[in-house]
C-alpha cells in the first residue's frame, strides 16, 4: 500500500482533526480558511496546501503521518473520526458548483443538461466515486444524526461561513488548538478571500493535483456565492431536489421554494 | 485513467489503486467491490452474524451443509477474502460486513443484539483473540467496549445500530433482526431473512417447512460447536487464535443477567439507555440517567 493514496484506508489518530464535507461545499476554502488560522507564518496556496492541509485521496498513509493532523475528507460517517468540522452547504448550490466541476473535470460534455444532471446528483450517480460517499442527504445525516451535540464535533453551514467568516473562525478555533486573536483571525480571512483565491488559481492551476489535468478555461474557485442556484437551476430541477431532501434541508436552515407556493404543497402533498 | 484530475477524480484514482491492489491478494475490506444486486448481512461484532451466515447459507444450498470451511465461498466475510475471489462467486452475491452505515450497499439485512450480551461475547474473543489476558476483568472491559477501543473502525455498538437503523431504518431494501427474537424462534426469523432474499429477486429458495426445519438444525449451535472442534484451525477467522477458547460460545441471550457486574450493566444503560429501549431491551438500572443517545438531536431518532 506503500505509494497509493490513504482514503479510505487512513491511519487514523485520536488527535485528529477533520475538515468534511460533501463535495463542492465549501471544503477547500475552508482549508484556506483555517490552513491560515492555524499556520501563522505560512500563507496557504494551492500549491503547498497539501503539506499544510492535506486531503486524505492524495498522498499515501505513510506521507500523510509526517503532515499536519488537519484532513480534508470526503468521507460519510467514520466513526474513527473524533474530531470533526462538518461544512454544509445548500444542496441546490452543490448542484450547480457540482455540475461545472464535473465539466471541469470532464466526467460531463459541454451543454449536458442540468436537469439530467441533477437527477443523478440527487441519486449520488454521477461519478463512480460519489455512490461510496453517498448522496447529499446521507452524507449530511450520517454525520448529523451520528455526532451533533458531542464532544469534538462542529457543523457549520458554508452559508454562515460566507456571511462572517471570522465570527465561525472565532467560534471554531479551540477545536484547533488555536487562540483566536483578532490579526490572527483578520490575516485568515484576507487570505482565504475569493478574490485572493482566485488570483492564485489563475498563477497555480496548473501545479495544483487537483486541477493542472483539468479544463483551464473552466474555474475551480468559482461564484464562492450562495443563492447561485435560483439563476442556474430550472424550477423543476430545483423542485425535484427539495421533493428528494427537503426535511433535511429545512432542518438544516434551507428555505424550500415548494414551501412558498400552494402548488408546491400540492406536489409535496 | 481518462481524467485524472481534481480531488474527486482524485479519489476516484485512490480507488483506482485500491481496486488493482485488490485483483491480488488483497483483502476486500471496506474497498470491496459491491454490485447493485448485493445483500450485505451486516452487524456488529459478536452480535450473531457467523450463526445467521450458517442459517442463510444452509437454506440456500442444500446439495451441501456449511462449514467453516465452505462458509467464506459461500457467504464471504469481506474482511478476509480478497475482492478478486469474491467477485468471481455467483450473483447476486450475500456478503458478511461489520461496517458502520454504508450508502453504497444496496440491500442489507441487519442483525441487531443487547449490547449487554454483545459486551459478555466480546470479552471472550478478545481474551480468545489474545487481545485481553486470561484474568482480564470483565468490568474493566465494559468501558473500553462502550468507548469502542476494539475493532474501533466498527464504531461502537451504539454507533454501528444508529448509524444504520437512523440513514436505512425506513428502507424497504433494509431488513433488521433482533438476535433474541432469531433465538426464540429461529424458523419465523428465517422465513423473514428468506421472503426478503426473495423480494430482492435472490435466487429461488426454499422456503418449506422442512428446508427451513433443516436449515436450522445444521445451524444449530452443538452441530457448530463440533464443526469447530474439527475445523478451527483452518478457518480463517479463527486460524491463529486460542484454541482453548470456542469461537461458538454459549449462543443464547441474556446470559448478562448473571455475568455482569450491576455496575457495568448501570454503564452500558447510562450510555446507550434511550437506543437500547427503542430496540425493545428492557432497561433494570434504577434512575437510569436521561442521556441524549438515541435521542441523538434533530427529531428523527427520537
Amino acid at each position: 500500500m506503500g505509494r497509493n493514496p490513504a482514503g479510505r484506508g487512513l491511519t487514523v489518530f485520536p488527535n485528529d482533526t477533520f475538515l468534511v464535507s460533501y463535495f463542492r461545499s465549501g471544503s477547500t476554502w475552508s482549508r484556506f480558511l483555517f490552513g491560515n488560522l492555524i499556520h501563522e507564518t505560512e500563507t496557504v496556496t494551492f500549491t503547498n496546501m497539501e503539506q499544510l492541509v492535506p486531503i486524505i485521496y492524495n498522498q499515501p498513509d505513510r506521507v500523510l503521518r509526517g503532515l499536519p493532523r488537519i484532513l480534508k475528507s470526503h468521507e460519510c460517517f467514520d466513526p474513527r473520526y473524533r474530531r470533526v468540522i462538518y461544512i454544509v452547504r445548500d444542496p441546490r448550490d452543490v448542484a450547480v458548483s457540482f455540475y461545472f466541476y464535473n465539466l471541469k473535470v470532464r466526467v460531463i460534455p459541454d451543454g449536458y443538461p442540468m436537469e439530467e444532471f441533477v437527477n443523478r446528483f440527487i441519486a449520488a450517480n454521477v461519478i463512480s466515486y460519489a455512490d461510496r460517499v453517498g448522496c447529499w442527504e446521507d452524507h449530511v445525516l450520517s454525520w448529523v444524526r451520528l455526532r451533533a451535540g458531542r464532544e469534538g464535533f462542529r457543523l457549520v453551514r458554508y452559508e454562515d461561513l460566507l456571511a462572517d467568516p471570522g465570527k465561525e473562525l472565532r467560534t471554531l478555533a479551540p477545536l484547533l488548538g488555536v487562540d483566536p486573536t483578532p490579526e490572527r483571525v483578520e490575516r485568515a480571512v484576507r487570505l482565504s478571500s475569493a478574490g485572493h483565491m482566485q488570483s492564485l488559481e489563475k498563477k497555480q492551476s496548473k501545479d495544483w493535483v487537483a486541477t493542472k489535468d483539468t479544463r483551464q478555461d473552466i474555474a475551480f474557485v468559482r461564484e464562492a456565492k450562495s443563492g447561485g442556484w435560483r439563476n442556474k437551476l430550472s424550477a423543476s430541477a430545483a423542485r425535484a431536489i427539495e421533493q428528494a431532501w427537503g426535511r433535511t434541508m429545512k432542518e438544516l436552515g434551507y428555505d424550500l421554494v415548494m414551501d412558498a407556493s400552494p402548488a408546491g404543497e400540492m406536489v409535496r402533498g | 485513467m481518462a481524467h485524472e484530475q481534481g480531488n474527486l477524480a482524485r479519489a476516484l484514482v485512490a480507488f483506482g489503486h485500491a481496486g488493482r491492489i485488490l485483483t491480488g491478494k488483497q483483502i476486500a475490506g471496506r474497498g470491496a467491490t459491491v454490485y447493485h444486486d448485493d445483500i450485505f448481512l451486516v452487524s456488529y461484532p459478536r452480535s450473531g452474524n457467523t450463526w445467521t451466515r450458517f442459517l442463510l447459507g444452509n437454506l440456500m444450498d442444500q446439495s451441501e451443509p456449511v462449514t467453516f470451511s465452505n462458509i467464506e465461498s459461500r457467504i464471504p466475510e469481506i474482511y478476509f477474502n480478497p475482492d478478486r475471489f469474491m467477485r468471481q462467486l455467483p450473483r447476486p452475491r450475500l456478503l458478511k460486513s461489520h461496517e458502520c452505515f454504508q450508502p453504497h450497499y444496496p440491500r442489507i439485512v441487519y442483525v441487531v443484539r443487547d449490547p449487554r450480551d454483545v459486551a459478555i461475547s466480546f470479552y471472550h474473543h478478545n481474551v480468545k483473540a489474545r487481545n485481553l489476558p486470561d484474568d482480564y476483568p470483565l468490568d474493566d472491559f465494559v468501558p473500553r467496549f462502550i468507548a469502542a477501543e476494539f475493532d474501533s473502525k466498527f464504531g461502537s455498538w451504539r454507533d454501528n445500530v444508529l448509524s444504520w437503523i437512523t440513514l436505512r431504518g425506513e428502507n424497504s431494501n433494509f431488513l433488521m433482526l433482533r438476535y433474541e427474537d432469531m433465538k426464540q424462534d429461529a424458523a419465523a426469523a428465517l422465513r423473514r431473512m428468506a421472503a426478503f432474499l426473495q423480494r430482492c429477486s435472490f435466487r429461488h429458495l426454499d422456503q418449506g417447512p422442512e428446508a427451513i426445519q433443516r436449515a436450522i438444525e445444521l445451524s444449530s449451535p452443538e452441530r457448530m460447536r463440533a464443526l469447530e472442534k474439527q475445523e478451527a484451525g483452518s478457518w480463517v477467522l479463527t486460524k491463529g487464535t486460542r484454541r482453548d477458547k470456542p469461537f461458538v460460545r454459549s449462543a443464547t441471550s441474556g446470559g448478562w443477567k448473571s455475568q455482569l457486574a450491576p455496575s457495568s450493566v448501570a454503564a452500558i444503560e447510562s450510555a446507550w439507555g434511550p437506543l437500547m429501549q427503542r430496540l425493545g431491551y428492557e432497561l433494570i438500572s434504577d434512575g437510569n440517567p436521561s442521556s441524549l443517545e438515541g435521542s441523538a438531536s434533530l427529531g428523527k431518532t427520537s
